[in-house]
């Protein structure tokens, strides 16, 4: 669906290591440790789901890796480069390795974050324009490619406020898509939808995976992870509990709190 | 009764000296203008410089918020004395700029203009930051999360949203500016309310500033209608799905 990352021309492709490695993540808000020592490693094409109850630093995670919120701990290397050290050896806030890390790592929140004041197709085309200096028909057609392609084809030109929470949820993944990424990371991006809404967002990225999109998924639903993920991480009080294949880790969890939780959560 | 009419409403003299008046009014309203935008200009950098983010920048968030608390804590008065009483003697100064006669306008005109900018900027300062600072956070971190520079979301992203939601106070603070162009008039520059206080000198009589006063009615009535206008159309589009209900 988007630029497959080999095609771009920055010779950052290293096909052996993993793409993404998180070592020790920590993050502290004030005295609340909200991850605490987070390693992980994602490779090329690998979906990995992440669960967890709310308040175990499921989003937070997603937004250490993007930056957003810098670790205070930890390493982050993204394609065998390493983008984050700590607060010593780290990125800046406007370093060049973060936007190395930032264009390369697609990011869906849970509240879409559509700019109101732009159309849908401009949503979408803004970031290729101004950050990948594409020009502005370059950048439109790409948005309006990719806005068909999450089934938006007719609705290039709507305001935000006038597309349901399923359609500005399928722009924002466009609008991600749009710079080409070479990691998703999708946070709760369920979680604000009426539940007639959901399965077209999922279908969306169920697509995604079946082009081989490398991507890390946050969510509520079970029954997606277990259908999309290679891998799903359960997380609690931020640290990983456990990890496997989903047959393992939702069918056949070792752990007692993971039961605990998939047994609140299945019981609905 | 005949003489308050005399005093203040007398026809004929209004119309005998509207040309005169109305000339002032011209220049009330073209330094209203030229100061106007400036502030408003000057105003959105002293925002801007305000919201830059990190440590490096914090002499500058520093600096600008001293600015900001200093100027609109002096009157617009003393600025306008310290300026025009100060500019002419500063000798490294280019002449142009110690006494400025750009445009056609006379030195105190500009020194004026300067004035108004300086303290202006410092409240539109506020406003436009009120403005920033209502737009949801999440438009920010969407902006960087794709890779924008904080400048680059700042421009695209932030500041159209914000300066949409503060129309309406920069309206109302550029009608306050208006009215406060009148202070001009104590370094000798012949808008409205000095040509009014001379003819008062010369008549006895308080008919031309009635005349003025009026003048500035016609311009700041339909102003402040369209403040309401604008506010009531940004509230409507936060109380989506209640009954609409068309202001005037």
């Amino acid at each position: 669906m988007a630029t497959p990352a080999s095609e771009r021309a920055d010779g950052d492709a290293e096909p052996a290591g993993p793409l993404l490695s998180l070592a020790g993540i920590h993050k502290r808000f004030g005295q609340l440790e909200v991850l605490r020592g987070i390693d992980l490693e994602v490779k090329r094409g690998e979906v990995v789901c992440v669960i967890g109850p709310s308040g175990s630093g499921k989003s937070t995670l997603l937004r250490c890796i993007n930056l957003l919120e810098p670790p205070e701990e930890g390493g982050i290397s993204l394609a065998g480069r390493d983008i984050f050290g700590g607060p010593d050896g780290g990125a800046g806030e406007s370093g060049g390795d973060v936007d190395f890390l930032r264009q390369r790592v697609g990011l869906v929140f849970q509240q879409f974050n559509l700019f109101p004041h732009r159309s849908a197709l401009e949503n979408v085309a803004m970031a290729p324009e101004k950050v990948l200096g594409h020009s502005r028909e370059e950048a439109r057609r790409g948005a309006a490619e990719l806005l068909d392609r999450v089934g938006l084809g007719d609705k290039l030109g709507e305001y935000p406020e006038r597309l349901s929470g399923g359609q500005q949820q399928r722009v924002a993944i466009a609008r991600a898509l749009a710079m080409g990424p070479q990691l998703m990371l999708f946070d709760e991006v369920t979680s604000a939808l009426d539940p007639e809404l959901v399965k077209e967002v999922l279908d969306v990225i169920r697509e995604l995976v079946a082009e081989g999109m490398t991507m890390i998924v946050v969510t509520h639903e079970i029954g997606f992870a277990r259908d999309v993920g290679d891998r799903v991480v359960f997380l609690d009080e931020g640290l990983i509990v456990e990890q496997g294949p989903p047959a393992q880790v939702l069918d056949d969890p070792r752990e007692e709190r993971t039961k605990r939780f998939l047994g609140l959560v299945l019981e609905r | 009764m005949n003489e308050i009419i005399d005093q203040y409403f007398d026809l004929s003299l209004m119309a005998e000296r509207f040309g005169e008046v109305f000339d002032g009014f011209l220049i009330t309203i073209e330094l209203s203008i030229v100061a106007g935008v400036l502030a408003l200009i000057w105003g959105l950098a002293l925002a801007l410089l305000r919201q830059l983010p990190g440590r490096g920048f914090l002499p500058v968030r520093f600096a600008t918020i001293a600015y900001i608390d200093v100027f609109r804590g002096i009157p617009l008065l003393l600025i306008i004395l310290l300026i025009s009483g100060s500019l002419p003697y500063l000798e490294f100064l280019p002449e142009s700029v110690r006494i400025p006669n750009w445009l056609g306008q006379p030195d105190p005109f500009w020194y004026g203009v300067m004035a108004i900018t300086i303290t202006y900027g410092a409240y539109m300062a506020e406003v436009y930051r009120a403005g920033i600072e209502a737009v949801p956070g999440g438009q920010m971190e969407a902006a960087r999360s794709l890779g924008m520079s904080h400048g680059q979301a700042m421009r695209n992203v932030i500041v159209p949203q914000a300066v949409r939601k503060v129309i309406a106070p920069l309206l109302n603070d550029f009608i306050a500016l208006m009215k406060d162009t009148t202070l001009v008039s104590v370094i000798a520059l012949n808008e409205v309310a000095l040509v009014g206080r001379d003819i008062q000198a010369e008549t006895f009589r308080s008919s031309a500033l009635t005349l003025g006063a009026i003048l500035f009615l016609v311009v700041t009535l339909p102003l402040a209608r369209l403040v309401d206008r604008l506010i009531n159309r940004e509230q409507r589009r936060f109380t989506r799905g209640a009954p609409r209900v068309e202001a005037l």
